[in-house]
């Protein structure tokens, strides 16, 4: 994984956040994480004071994003950032409890990369995330232009 | 039907009967006055007949009488054929007015009295008659001459009076009574006449008054006819509103029920993974210490339960978690089948539980069970759904078998003109009556609870049964099996179903 890319992590649970964040540093990956607790301030933080994304050009970056967020549902969070022409080369993840066939057909029909249910069993959670390690591995992230 | 609509309905059949009865009356009085007028009027003829007799008679003996002095006095034989002949009606003539007054006593008591007067006065005739034509003129004439002959004739003439008196006294009375008879008549058929177009009349309005609330009463049917189907459109809009409403409410809960799940099995792990770390540590603590000189075996035992004691609570916290998982999974399961748009298809419904049978041949062997499927009829149906009902009461038959006895499973199935009916029945444990509702409420089970499973099977079947328009019923006691009756409609098409979430 490129050191410069930033994990945005989108999780309004912060018993979720913090599982998470030591799963994701369990399985060795120590980039930058940014936790965002709704919506609204990671989608200030992606487009940027203009609106644009312009200003994200500079720095890469991989959204985590929980699809159950007090002020917005996370499809729309995913939809904006893959309509954006700045944004929409940004990875995104969805990590979530919902395990419905809909809704995850939705996600990746909006352009997702990679749906995680976040299952009750830790074990398997804990395998989840290490997997996403994998992914950041395999995965070029590119940066933003 | 009110009383009043059938006092209604009843009145122009009463009017009808009053309407017949009247005539009837009508008609017999009718007769019995037309019978009296004519008998009557009989009578009036006989008196005219009586009337003319009489008549008839006294211009005989008239006729005789002047034909008589006629020869006396011209002597020409010619009168006294036309006497003779004369002479001869008298007593026909007589006779023939007796036969007529024969049931009048008065007359005939006069007929009597006249009876003698007028032979006498024949025999003066003709003896009067006989004496000129042996010319003896003056002996004839005698006779002609004696006012007692004259007299005799006075009589009679009086006698005939007073009989055409009498008869004229009748025949007016007679006449009176058939005039009175004739204007009864009359009077009869008028009123009656009256009495039935009034009856007419008083119907006509009955009929028309009840014709009008008839069509009163069908254009408020008509009217809750339309209505009703508004009403229905309506409830069942409420209805899917309702369920749609239930199965969202289900899915939230459950699915944000799950979040803090994550939560507590994470922590929890965490918490167990720390226990580790913690009991480590003591060990080496312990181990330092030991090391440095006094050894505490009482600790160590004291550490040992205290590790058991935290691997207890944090098992206890898992498996709860774990179950609460499980439960929470089958209801969103549920809900999300709930909300799953049903495809009707044909189902050759043979061949769909023969394959069922196929994949459960492991538990089969299991339990030395065997199942049998008698001649299904098809069926127009949610291919899934069906599979998902007769899965799992495939798997409960199996499941809860009698111990000690192999299963023997039956499925059978009937046709009616419109639904199919499929039984699904077992030798296994039974269900207790008390139960049989019980078991299709969602986590609830019922018997010896031996076997693995959340209570769900059952709620599902229902639940998929209902959707699917049908009805399912148990028959089961304790120990003596089971029974579930499946009766669905042979063609279900879904209405409007719950809209996408």
């Amino acid at each position: 994984v490129t050191e410069s890319v930033t994990i945005l992590m989108v999780e309004d649970d912060e018993g979720h956040a913090r599982l998470i964040e030591k799963n994701i540093r369990r399985a060795g990956v120590s980039n930058d994480l940014k936790a965002f607790v709704n919506g609204t301030e990671v989608l200030e933080f992606l487009f940027g004071p203009d609106g644009q994304g312009t200003a994200a050009k500079r720095n890469s970056y991989l959204v985590l994003l929980d699809l159950n967020l007090p002020d917005m549902s996370g499809t729309d969070i995913l939809a904006k950032i893959k309509a954006n022409e700045h944004l929409k080369c940004v990875p995104v993840v969805v990590l979530t409890t919902t395990d419905d066939e809909k809704e995850i057909q939705r996600c990746y029909d909006l352009g997702c990369n990679v749906y995680i249910t976040k299952p009750v069993n830790y074990e398997n959670f804990a395998d989840a995330i290490r997997q996403l390690g994998l992914f950041f591995s395999v995965i070029k992230v590119p940066a933003t232009e | 039907v009110s009383p009043q609509r059938r006092s209604f309905s009843l009145s122009p059949l009463m009017l009808l009967i009053i309407g017949f009865a009247i005539l009837v009356a009508i008609g017999i009085a009718s007769g019995m006055l037309v019978n009296q007028a004519r008998t009557t009027s009989l009578w009036v003829t006989h008196t005219l007949a009586v009337e003319r007799q009489i008549g008839e008679l006294l211009l005989a003996l008239r006729r005789a009488e002047s034909n008589e002095r006629g020869y006396l006095i011209t002597e020409d034989p010619a009168y006294l054929t036309d006497y003779r002949a004369s002479a001869t009606k008298i007593i026909p003539e007589l006779n023939s007015l007796q036969a007529l007054v024969v049931d009048n006593p008065k007359q005939m008591d006069r007929l009597a009295q006249m009876r003698p007067l007028i032979e006498r006065r024949l025999d003066d005739l003709r003896k009067a008659a006989s004496l000129r034509q042996t010319n003896r003129v003056d002996e004839a004439n005698q006779i002609v001459r004696r006012t007692e002959s004259r007299e005799y004739m006075d009589a009679i003439v009086r006698l005939a009076h007073e009989m055409t008196a009498d008869e004229v006294g009748l025949y007016q009375a007679r006449d009176q009574h058939a005039h009175k008879l004739y204007t009864l008549l009359f009077i009869t058929t008028a009123v009656g006449g009256v009495l039935i177009v009034l009856l007419g009349g008083l119907a006509i309005v009955l009929v028309r008054r009840s014709t009008r609330e008839l069509k009163s009463a069908q254009d408020s049917l008509l009217a809750t006819n339309e209505n009703l189907e508004a009403i229905v459109e309506a409830r069942s809009r409420d209805l899917i509103d309702a369920n749609e409403e239930i199965q969202r409410f289900a899915y939230i809960v459950s699915h944000d029920l799950r979040s803090p799940l994550v939560n507590i099995m994470g922590f929890t792990s965490e918490l167990e993974a720390l226990r580790n770390d913690i009991f480590q540590e003591m060990a080496e603590l312990r181990r330092d210490r030991g090391e440095a000189g006094t050894e505490k075996p009482e600790e160590e035992d004291t550490e040992v339960e205290l590790g058991s004691e935290f691997d207890e609570a944090i098992a206890f916290i898992k498996s709860s978690i774990t179950k609460m998982d499980r439960l929470i999974s089958a209801v969103l399961r549920l809900s999300r089948e709930g909300r799953r748009e049903f495809a009707p298809e044909l189902i050759d419904m043979k061949a769909l539980v023969q394959d069922l049978t196929s994949t459960v041949a492991h538990q089969m062997q299991e339990g030395d069970s065997e199942i049998t499927v008698g001649d299904l009829p098809p069926l127009y149906s949610d291919r899934l759904a069906i599979e998902q009902v007769f899965s799992n009461l495939i798997d409960n038959a199996l499941k809860y078998l009698k111990p000690g006895v192999p299963g023997e499973i039956t499925i059978n199935g009937q046709e009616t003109p419109l639904h199919v009916v499929y039984q699904v029945s077992d030798n296994g444990r039974g269900i207790e009556e008390k139960d049989h509702k019980r078991v299709f409420e969602l986590f609830r089970r019922s018997g010896q609870q031996d076997r693995p499973g959340e209570g769900i099977g059952l709620a599902h079947v229902q639940a998929l049964v209902r959707r699917l328009g049908g009805q399912l019923q148990l028959e089961s006691t304790l120990g003596g099996g089971s029974t579930f009756t499946i009766r669905l409609t042979k063609l279900w098409s879904p209405r409007r179903q719950g809209s996408e979430v």
